[in-house]
This record gives C-alpha cells, sequence and structure tokens, in this order.
C-alpha cells in the first residue's frame, strides 16, 4: 500500500488535478469519436439515397466469318433514359434461312419505331414484338426468321422478352445465369423424359434437339416475358447477346473473361477479343450489348 | 385460389426415397421429406413420415406436428412442413430442405414460423440436391416468365437437365402460388 500522508499537500493536488484533466479529456475525446461517427453514418446513408442504379451501356457487332451480318442491335436514346428507361435488345437472323440479315435488321428497326415502351405493360410490349412477327411471317411464311432478345431496365429494375434461343445472362457475385430459357425442341423433350420418370440423356443427342420452336417469324408466336420485374443490384452485368457468342465462350466461361472492376466498355472489349481468340473457322456472327449496374449521381 | 405442382425424379438413384406430401383440405399443407439424404433407414422413415401426416397427428398445428415429428424420427432427419394459415404460411424446415419465395422481384429463403403472403408472391420447395444444380438467378427469372406453377417447375428442371440430364440423384420439388 502507498501512504499518500506522506506526500507533501501540493504534490496530491497536483495528482489530482492531473487525474481530472486525464478523465476529462477522454470523455470528451470518447464523445467527439462517437459523435463523428454517427455523423459519418448519416452522411452516407443520405449520400447513397441520393445515388441511383444506372446503366452503363457498350457493345460489339462482329461478323465472324460469315459472309453476312445476320446480328443487329438496339439501344434506345441514352438522353431519355431516366423518363422511358433504357431498353436494348439483340436480333440474330437465322441460320439456314434466307434474308436472316434483313428480318434482324427490319426486327430492330421496329423497335426503333415503337419506342418509347412503357415500363410496367409487358403485355402491351410483348404484342408490340408479335405483331412484329406475324409481318414477318406475312412476307416469309416460315422461310425467314430471327430470334429476339430484349431487355427493359428502369430504375433498379428489368424486364425482357424472349424469342427463340439468343441469351440474355445476368452475372452476379462472380456467377453467370441465363435468365431466358432457349425455345427449342429439347425443351419439350426434357419435360417429356422427365415426367416418364427418365434420365433425358438421349434428348440432347436428339438431331432435332436445337431447332426452333419459336421465333420471329412464326405465326402468333408466344413471347416469353416477365410478367413481373427482377430487381437488380450494384455491380449487376447483363449481356444480351446472339449465340455467336456463347458458342465460343459457354455460360460458366464467361466470368473467366471479365475483371469485375472494369466498365461496360470494358467488359464488351474483354469478351471481344474472348471470341476472336478461339479463332473458330466457322465463327458464327458475334454480337453483344453489355450492361453494368453502377450507383451514380444522376 | 391455390395452384401447385409437384415434381419427384428418382434420378440415377435405384428408388425414390424422399417424400412429397401435399393436401388441400382442410387447410393446404406441403411436406418434404428428404430421405435420399439418410445414410441408413431412408425406407422406413420415409414411411413414419407419410404414416404421422396421414393420421390424426397431420391436422395438427405445424409447431405442435413439429414435436410429433421430432419425437418420432429419427434425430438425422430432414424436412420441411408448410401450411397455409388465413392469408399467410407457416413455415418449419429442419436440415437442407427449405422453401424459397418469390416477392418484388428478388428470392429469398421463407425463415421458419408465420409469414404472410401477398397475392403475386410465389414458393417453391425443395430438397437441397433440387436447389444444388439451380442459381438463385435462375429460379426468380423462371418465376417470373412463367404462367403456371406448372411452367415454372418445368423450366427449373430444364436447368437441371442442362447439367446432368438428370442423372443426379432424387429430386423433389413443389412450386406454389397462393392467392388470388
Amino acid at each position: 500500500m502507498y501512504d499518500f500522508s506522506l506526500l507533501p499537500e501540493d504534490s496530491i493536488v497536483a495528482i489530482c488535478v492531473a487525474l481530472a484533466l486525464f478523465a476529462f479529456s477522454f470523455i470528451s475525446f470518447s464523445i467527439i469519436l462517437l459523435y463523428s461517427l454517427i455523423k459519418t453514418n448519416i452522411y452516407t446513408k443520405q449520400h447513397k439515397d441520393k445515388l441511383k442504379l444506372v446503366c452503363d451501356v457498350a457493345y460489339f457487332h462482329e461478323r465472324g466469318k460469315r459472309d453476312n451480318q445476320e446480328d443487329s442491335i438496339y439501344i434506345s436514346p441514352m438522353d431519355k433514359a431516366e423518363d422511358n428507361g433504357v431498353v436494348v435488345a439483340c436480333s440474330d437472323g437465322m441460320g439456314g434461312l434466307l434474308n436472316g440479315e434483313v428480318v434482324s435488321k427490319y426486327v430492330t428497326d421496329s423497335l426503333t419505331e415503337n419506342y418509347p415502351y412503357k415500363f410496367d405493360a409487358q403485355d402491351d410490349n410483348a404484342a408490340v414484338i408479335t405483331d412484329i412477327s406475324n409481318k414477318v411471317y406475312e412476307e416469309y411464311h416460315l422461310g425467314a426468321g430471327a430470334t429476339l432478345v430484349m431487355v427493359h431496365v428502369y430504375d433498379d429494375y428489368m424486364n425482357f422478352y424472349s424469342l427463340g434461343d439468343s441469351n440474355i445472362i445476368l452475372i452476379r457475385n462472380n456467377h453467370a445465369t441465363l435468365l431466358n430459357y432457349k425455345q427449342n425442341y429439347i425443351t419439350l423433350m426434357i419435360r417429356k423424359f422427365a415426367e416418364g420418370g427418365i434420365d433425358t440423356v438421349d434428348a440432347y443427342k436428339d438431331t432435332r434437339a436445337k431447332g426452333l420452336i419459336d421465333f420471329v417469324g412464326n405465326h402468333n408466336c408466344h413471347v416469353l416475358k416477365t410478367s413481373k420485374p427482377l430487381r437488380l443490384m450494384e455491380n449487376d452485368i447483363l449481356i444480351i447477346s446472339s449465340d455467336g457468342v456463347t458458342d465460343s465462350i459457354p455460360l460458366n466461361r464467361l466470368v473467366n473473361h471479365i475483371h469485375f472492376d472494369q466498365n461496360a466498355s470494358g467488359i464488351a472489349r474483354s469478351l471481344k477479343y474472348g471470341v476472336k481468340t478461339k479463332r473458330n473457322p466457322r465463327q458464327d456472327n458475334y454480337s453483344a450489348i453489355v450492361i453494368k449496374m453502377t450507383r451514380s449521381f444522376v | 385460389m391455390i395452384e401447385y405442382y409437384t415434381f419427384k425424379h428418382r434420378g440415377d438413384s435405384l428408388d425414390f426415397l424422399d417424400e412429397v406430401y401435399l393436401t388441400l383440405i382442410p387447410n393446404m399443407t406441403v411436406a418434404i421429406f428428404y430421405g435420399s439424404h439418410l445414410a441408413e433407414g431412408a425406407r422406413s422413415q420415409t414411411l413414419l413420415f407419410s404414416e404421422i401426416l396421414n393420421s390424426e397427428e397431420g391436422a395438427k398445428s405445424i409447431s405442435e406436428l413439429n414435436s410429433v415429428m421430432t419425437e418420432c424420427l429419427d434425430e438425422n432427419s430432414e424436412y420441411l412442413l408448410l401450411r397455409s394459415v388465413n392469408d399467410g404460411i407457416e413455415c418449419f424446415r429442419r436440415g437442407e430442405v427449405c422453401a424459397k419465395i418469390i416477392r418484388n422481384g428478388t428470392v429469398s429463403i421463407l425463415p421458419n414460423g408465420y409469414f404472410r403472403l401477398s397475392s403475386d408472391d410465389r414458393l417453391v420447395c425443395a430438397t437441397s440436391n433440387f436447389y444444388r444444380f439451380l442459381t438463385d438467378e435462375g429460379i426468380l427469372a423462371d418465376a417470373l416468365v412463367s404462367d403456371t406453377c406448372s411452367e415454372w417447375m418445368n423450366m427449373m428442371i430444364r436447368r437441371i437437365s442442362d447439367q446432368n440430364q438428370l442423372k443426379c440423384g432424387n429430386l423433389s420439388a413443389v412450386t406454389l402460388k397462393l392467392g388470388n
């Protein structure tokens, strides 16, 4: 035990004052620290509320080894994005049929003419596509056709529309998911096999497997569409592409070609060169529109 | 109105050892037993599970029913019990069987307890072997584009088939749409 009574009175007073000062500074420091932490959090939240999810858009449109460019793409005016959202589409002329490039161009031109699209009018928008398909049917009577994938992003929600076997791919958390199912014959066979309780190996061996059961140019086609919008997150990447892209870079390898700090242009460039470096002697036309959802001031 | 579609597939296994139970009267009840995940005694446990549900115990509340299940079944048993109550759903899950709910363009796991539903909500109940080959984004996209529960299920089966041609062990799932 210390005997403080041996200390001079002045020293005891000095020690008490020092202790009091220390306690006062410690409490003041804690209060200031706590206040600044709360303030920073509130500021960050307010700041984040002012930031909206916006679309960073880029594309590539390549001919591959084909003589003609049968892919056609559409991107809505970006200066009207705040009012009408962003609409992008990719149409791929059907191989083996004549006038693929004419039909795909007709599809995207028609989409341009019908702009703007109401975000919540999915049925009306699908009807526009059905109408385009019927016009192609009246002109070619199944002698020509195209696929179509269309995405409509408004704030942090998206609707999509699909006919045929082109791709709408969502990359989230380093994983790529094909959002639209492919309207080809294999879908019907898988359903039948699964209902019969057997495996589906033979369905994939069938020569008719990849044949389309619906496409632009079919009479009264069934447009695959979202009835309610899908919520998008920050850093989501959407790839709207023709099958020329995924024929060379399969879905499960797409993420290997992308760096997540890249913007849409960087991602589009990486994918384009990714396909190019495959040096496929029968490379189909390959086109894609890349959308990266970023948070930004509007 | 209640719309549902059930899917049971033995995959590449010799037998189907899961159990998918569904009844609409007096209240809609869905139960999935993950028998194929049990190391031993799967068949007897599966039978016991369906016996309990078919007995008068099956009409008890979810918590009471769960107590009976806990008492009678093997401690490693994995199952999901789901019942519509008023304008919501009561859920209890044990192990790797769960229900996922599609709401406001997102998908999330249904928690244990009572959960109020709105008319646009859709549910999928399945074992982890079913979910293993699907991403949440895939489940969500299929739910949003499909008009019926059977269409939704078929789209998910297509995704699973694309990866393994359904050679993947027992697959058990139910898609549900409750409300108007």
